[in-house]
């Protein structure tokens, strides 16, 4: 370029009167010196404000985060994740038995008084005893001694019978009845393979050491031993053949089988043996973590954390937007008109102003928040009616700075110019008020932003802004009213508090950045 | 906007070139100037002429702006001999505030670098340091103590918050800490009574917003003479005032010319002050000194074609014309200056020669200097 | 403070065809509101009184230092402000204050005005061709095809260059904005131009510039100006007939020659003698007024100007002077001429 000038200077020398003279440019011209574009001068302006330039990567990356990390993220917003766990549940206590049980035909037919007396009885040897009440009991002993087991009887009907023996059987329900059971007992007592009780004839054989009583058909009906397998947990029947397992086990000392597949541990204490079961359960995975799956984690309800955080991201930003778009319709215009027409217009509207920054903003946040729980609004609806009441609050703010910055303006001679050239009202304020008032605009809707998003956050901390299935910093940041949680998972609530951090300080630095760029004054 | 190819904005490559560039330069200077504990030899100086109070020798001003370096003072040089007003003239962007704003080293930095030459400046009677190569925070010491400044909006001078007394009562107090509160206020009041202010003890009361514009500036004078300074600075002292309240301020000045032993550096654009006011005058045309001399040499005997020029533009009471003499064109920007005379394109007696490179100072008597070939044939020889 | 009782009584002057615009006892008091309630507690007097006319294809000058009214006065007649206090502003013969808001729109274009700041006269976000072009098109002054042409036949009158159009005004000098502000009032094709200090901002050699582009295009379009200003030289410069301001009263006004020879007014003597005269050899004979332009809201009994007169009588600290005719056009307001 200036090589080009100084060729171009030379020429002129010599033929003054060439038509080149014209493009030659006198010193005073303009056109000499370049000077930045007006676009160029406030992005220079902005550059130069190291702080901006920090705010704007902190912005431009958390819209990366949030808009694309949703759709990159292979995790759905409110996908709950399970896992398999190994639980070693206490599965059953085996006890051997050495004591006499009683199969009572039914309480009242042999009370426990009796019981008493009968043991009494036996131990005396006699065949016969009393009880209080006056009824009269036989004793018929069945089997050899050691191993033997009682009928008692009282005025000849068959009570009750006590035995060492337990009855197990194989379908899950099935009780035997008293008769079958002293028919059962004079069988094996006396070594027969069949009896007969209530008109059914039943097998008795031995199948591997245990006893086994099989029906008429053939079926295995009832195994008989001396032990007592008694399930932990609720309404768990643990087959017979299950039994026979651990039995054995516990014979031959074993601690640990195998059986269908799940691993039993048993554990000998005295005459008991603890079994416990090594079984895998299908369970939500709550507070995993960080891991290759979840990079920070699952929260309390088992969904990704850094899913969460990117939604919870998009659901701030969008609704930091909104209300600050909300927040900009109706300042511009309410300030707009009150600051060109001033007077009673003015008046009006400042009032109102007024009376809106009277208003207790978190109280009545607050307060339609519970109305909203109680009324039990879709959460969908819930955010927009959140959107429109942040809105329709914080206008006032924007409505001011217009009504001043236009206040000033007006009083600038090129606003008497347009009057005096006759140009119209709407064109006054479209054309020439509202252009100039645009920069301070963006920096306060900047600035905005970032408090729109604490609030929120606020709220949604509170439970009373953004719902679940909805994610939101503040709403995933709730997880700390928890002690626990707050002490021990801190990969829960420790970075959407960074990011709410970094974004309102990013909004800030940005807005101070514009604000110093669009300033014709700063010189820097 | 954007989309629009103008040739006469900076493109982004250029824009980003100039930026890098002028960092790297300014980033010298400011290690140069914010460095600690410098040994005063090293700004220690000895005046060349012992009558002069202050030597401004081929002063190098730039700015590195954005749109490439502004050359605001290059190579300018004159004296200020003690005692006398040295009247700098000149339109706006000619450097003569620029001028002064590297007298005091008050310069907008770090954009605004002094770049080359000498600021003696004679501090005691022998005792001269070069300002120019003064570390910033020895310039505390010389400031509103040896060298003292008026502006030309009294109302950016005064703090609006406190009230005169207490202003000036601070000066006192910043230079000499000894002194008692009763002695101050009877200085102050002083003060104020020698620049013309009537009731100078309700003065001493009052709140700067108060006073009348007039007032303002004879309190601002009253601050800039507190400390007996050398070298009073004044930059348009009277550019913000009323005709009437000018002739009362500059009779202020000539009164106090007589007081006080104190050289003024007189900045201004209206030559009919200058002409009231100083004793020499420089001249100054886009950052370089056109022509310079005594009050006679300048304003009887006018050399320079621009000089010429702004006094016939300026319509004055004493003469009718039909039409105004104006300079065509404007004050060039002084950004990328080709090497001639920068005046070419305005003037309308050029010769030949102007297309030449820039005209070196011609010494046509023993007090007056121009930078114009058509005054070579007038050359005193020494 | 009690409200001052405004003053409606005045004498309704006739129209002359020779005048292109009348003012006749115009008044224009901005009330001082205080108090939660607004309630007006004063007036700031801007304009108290002024009667001159102004004869087409002339420039009247308005002299005063700041605070005068000289401005109001330029905006008042030009009905920029919210209203007159009372007073006549006859422009062609026409009361401008009885025009409804669409004739006074329609009638803009004929009086024009140029401003003191060219920094914010001009609307910061527009480039100069809409600047200029906006109200033209707006009162569709030109057709639509020879928009363009026009706007740059105006410019060049104004000394602007074609490459200018599509630039905004903070890439202009203060004299080519002031250009572009006189492309903007010229664009309408009007008949009479306040000039409020279009000058005074700008540097010496662009004030010639301007003025003399002033000159030249009153020549070619026969305008009238009313050219404001507080610099006295320029003033005397361009102007036939000058009235000299003093705290909303006009208290001196006659042609050039009267103003400068043979000056009436103590003030108008103070004033044409505190001009700095860039000749050291002239040495006037200053006289210096003491103090300082008292506030308009609170003016001082009698004649404003008897607080800083050297040659104040008894009768000036009661009495207010009327304009008097000391000689043929040349109008003066002050108790030395009483007899």
């Amino acid at each position: 370029m200036a090589k080009k000038k100084e060729v171009l200077e030379e020429t002129t020398v010599e033929t003054v009167e060439t038509p080149e003279k014209e493009e030659q440019l006198a010193l005073d011209d303009e056109r000499r010196i370049k000077v930045l574009s007006p676009s160029m001068l406030v992005w220079k302006r902005f550059i130069r404000n190291k702080l901006a330039i920090v705010g704007s990567i902190f912005i431009i990356a958390m819209f990366v985060f949030a808009f694309i990390g949703g759709i990159v993220s292979p995790y759905g917003e409110s996908e709950v994740f399970r896992k398999y766990t190994d639980l070693t549940k206490d599965y059953a206590g085996i006890t051997q038995n050495t004591e006499l049980r009683y199969s009572d035909l039914s309480a009242t037919d042999f009370p426990s008084i009796a019981k008493a007396k009968f043991v009494m009885a036996i131990n005396k040897g006699e065949e016969n005893f009393k009880s209080d009440d006056g009824s009269s009991y036989t004793i018929e002993t069945i089997g050899e001694k050691g191993e033997e087991s009682y009928a008692i009887f009282r005025e000849g009907t068959l009570v009750s019978i006590a035995s060492k023996l337990i009855y197990d059987a194989v379908e899950e329900g099935y009780v035997p009845t008293l008769d079958f059971r002293y028919a059962a007992e004079k069988a094996k007592a006396a070594g027969e393979e069949n009896f007969t009780a209530d008109g059914e004839t039943y097998k008795l054989a031995k199948v591997e050491d245990d006893d086994v009583i099989f029906d008429s058909k053939g079926n295995e009906l009832i195994y008989i031993s001396d032990f007592i397998v008694n399930p932990i947990g609720d309404s768990e029947f643990i087959p017979v053949e299950q039994k026979a397992a651990l039995k054995e086990a516990i014979e031959k000392n074993e601690e640990k089988i195998t059986y269908d597949g799940v691993d039993y541990k048993i554990k000998r204490e005295n005459l008991q043996w603890l079994v416990k079961s090594g079984q895998e359960a299908y369970v939500i995975d709550t507070y995993s973590s960080p891991s290759k799956a979840h990079w920070l984690g699952t929260d309390g309800n088992g969904m990704d954390v850094l899913t969460r955080l990117m939604y919870g991201g998009r659901v701030s930003l969008l609704i930091g937007f909104i209300v600050v778009a909300i927040e900009t319709i109706i300042g511009v215009i309410l300030g707009g008109i009150s600051g060109y027409f001033s007077g009673w217009v003015d008046n009006i509207i400042m009032r109102i102003v007024d009376i809106f920054n009277c208003i207790p903003t978190t109280p009545l946040i607050i307060i339609l928040g519970a109305m909203m729980d109680a009324m039990r609004v879709d959460p969908t609806l819930r955010m927009i009616y959140l959107m429109i009441t942040l809105g329709v609050l914080s206008w006032p703010g924007t409505a001011r700075l217009v009504r001043g910055q236009i206040l000033s303006l007006r009083e600038q001679e090129f606003m008497t110019a347009t009057e005096a050239t006759g140009i119209s009202v709407s064109r006054r304020i479209f054309k020439h008020l509202v252009p100039n008032v645009i920069p301070q605009l963006i920096v306060i809707c900047t600035m905005g932003l970032g408090d729109v998003i604490i609030t929120e956050s606020t709220l949604s901390f509170l439970g009373l802004g953004v719902k679940f299935p909805f994610a939101s910093w503040g709403n995933i940041i709730n997880a700390v009213s928890n002690v626990y949680v707050m002490t021990n998972y801190l990969f829960v609530w420790i970075p959407a508090g960074f990011c709410i951090l970094i974004t309102v300080l990013g909004f800030n630095f940005i807005g101070d950045g514009l604000r110093d760029a669009f300033d014709p004054k700063m010189k820097r | 906007m954007a989309d629009k190819k103008d040739l006469s904005y900076l493109s982004a490559k250029e824009s980003r070139r100039i930026t890098k560039e002028n960092r790297k330069i300014t980033k010298e200077y400011e290690k140069q100037i914010s460095r600690k504990d410098v040994p005063e030899s090293e700004y220690l100086t000895k005046m060349h002429n012992d009558k002069n109070i202050l030597e401004i020798d081929n002063l190098h001003t730039y700015f590195f702006t954005d749109q490439g370096v502004v050359r605001s003072v290059d190579g300018v040089s004159f004296d200020v001999p003690r005692g006398a007003t040295i009247g700098v003239v000149g339109e706006s962007g000619c450097g003569k505030s620029v001028t002064s704003l590297s007298v005091m080293r008050l310069l907008q930095r770090p954009i605004g670098q002094i770049v080359d030459g000498e600021i003696r400046f004679k501090v005691d009677d022998d005792k001269a340091y070069d300002i120019a190569k003064m570390p910033i925070a020895e310039m505390q010491h010389i400031r509103g103590k040896k060298i003292s400044m008026i502006f030309q909006e009294p109302m950016t001078t005064l703090n609006p918050v406190f009230k005169i007394g207490r202003q000036l009562d601070e000066v006192f107090e910043l230079h000499d800490k000894e002194t008692k509160a009763e002695d101050r206020r009877a200085k102050s009041i002083e003060l104020l009574e020698m620049v013309g202010i009537a009731n100078a003890e309700g003065v001493y009361d009052m709140y700067p917003h108060e006073l009348s514009g007039g007032m303002r500036q004879r309190v601002v004078i009253a601050m800039a003479l507190a400390c007996q300074p050398k070298l009073i600075i004044a930059d348009e002292p009277t550019t913000a005032l009323d005709v009437t309240i000018q002739a009362q301020i500059l009779d202020i000045f000539r009164q106090l010319k007589e007081k006080i032993n104190s050289s003024i550096m007189l900045i201004t654009h209206d030559l009919g002050v200058i002409a009231e006011m100083a004793d020499f005058v420089v001249v100054m045309y886009a950052g370089r000194i056109v022509e310079k001399g005594t009050l006679e040499d300048i304003f009887l005997h006018p050399a320079h074609p621009y000089t010429i020029g702004l006094m016939d533009s300026k319509p004055s009471v004493n003469k009718d014309v039909d039409r105004l003499y104006s300079i065509p064109g404007k004050v060039p920007n002084p950004i990328n200056m080709p090497d001639y005379c920068y005046f070419r394109d305005r003037c309308e007696k050029c010769l030949d020669k102007c297309d030449g490179e820039y005209p070196p100072l011609i010494k046509i008597s023993d007090t007056h200097y121009v930078a114009c070939y058509r005054s070579e044939d007038k050359e005193v020889k020494e | 403070m009690a409200a001052p009782k405004i003053d409606r009584s005045f004498t309704p002057i006739e129209h002359s065809e020779e005048n292109i615009l009348e003012v006749n006892a115009l008044k224009k008091y901005f009330p001082i509101q205080d108090g939660i309630l607004k309630h007006t507690v004063g007036y700031v007097k801007a304009v108290d009184g002024v009667t001159f006319n102004i004869k087409r294809g002339t420039t009247m000058g308005l002299v005063g230092e700041s605070g005068c009214g000289k401005t109001t006065t330029g905006r008042t007649i030009l009905r920029l402000t919210d209203g007159k206090t009372s007073g006549q502003v006859l422009f062609n013969g026409q009361e401008i204050y009885d025009l409804s808001a669409k004739e006074i729109r329609a009638l803009r274009p004929k009086m024009q005005i140029i401003f003191q700041d060219p920094y914010s006269s001009l609307s910061p976000r527009m480039p100069v061709s809409e600047i200029i072009g906006e109200a033209v098109r707006e009162h569709g002054i030109v057709p639509k095809e020879e928009f363009d042409d026009y706007i740059e036949g105006i410019m060049s009158d104004c000394g602007l260059m074609s490459y200018h159009k599509d630039r905004y005004p903070h890439e202009f000098s203060g004299g080519q904005r002031q250009r572009i502000c006189i492309a903007r009032a010229l664009a309408l094709n009007p008949d009479f131009i306040v000039c409020d200090e279009p000058v005074s901002a700008l540097d010496v050699s662009i004030q010639a510039q301007i003025i003399n582009l002033l000159q030249d295009l009153q020549e070619k379009h026969n305008l009238t100006y009313l050219f404001i200003s507080h610099d006295l030289s320029v003033v005397k410069h361009i102007s036939d007939t000058i009235g000299v301001m003093y705290l909303g009263n006009l208290v001196e006004y006659g042609s050039r020659d009267d103003i400068f020879d043979s000056p009436a007014h103590p003030y108008t003597e103070a004033l044409l003698s505190a001009i700095p005269v860039p000749d050291p050899i002239v040495k006037t004979n200053r006289i210096v007024l003491e103090g300082s332009i008292p506030s308009p809201a609170n003016p001082p009994e009698g004649c404003k100007f008897h607080t800083r007169c050297a040659k104040c009588m008894d009768k000036c600290k009661t009495e207010i002077p009327v304009q008097k005719e000391i000689s043929p056009g040349h109008f003066v307001c002050c108790h030395l001429y009483d007899e």
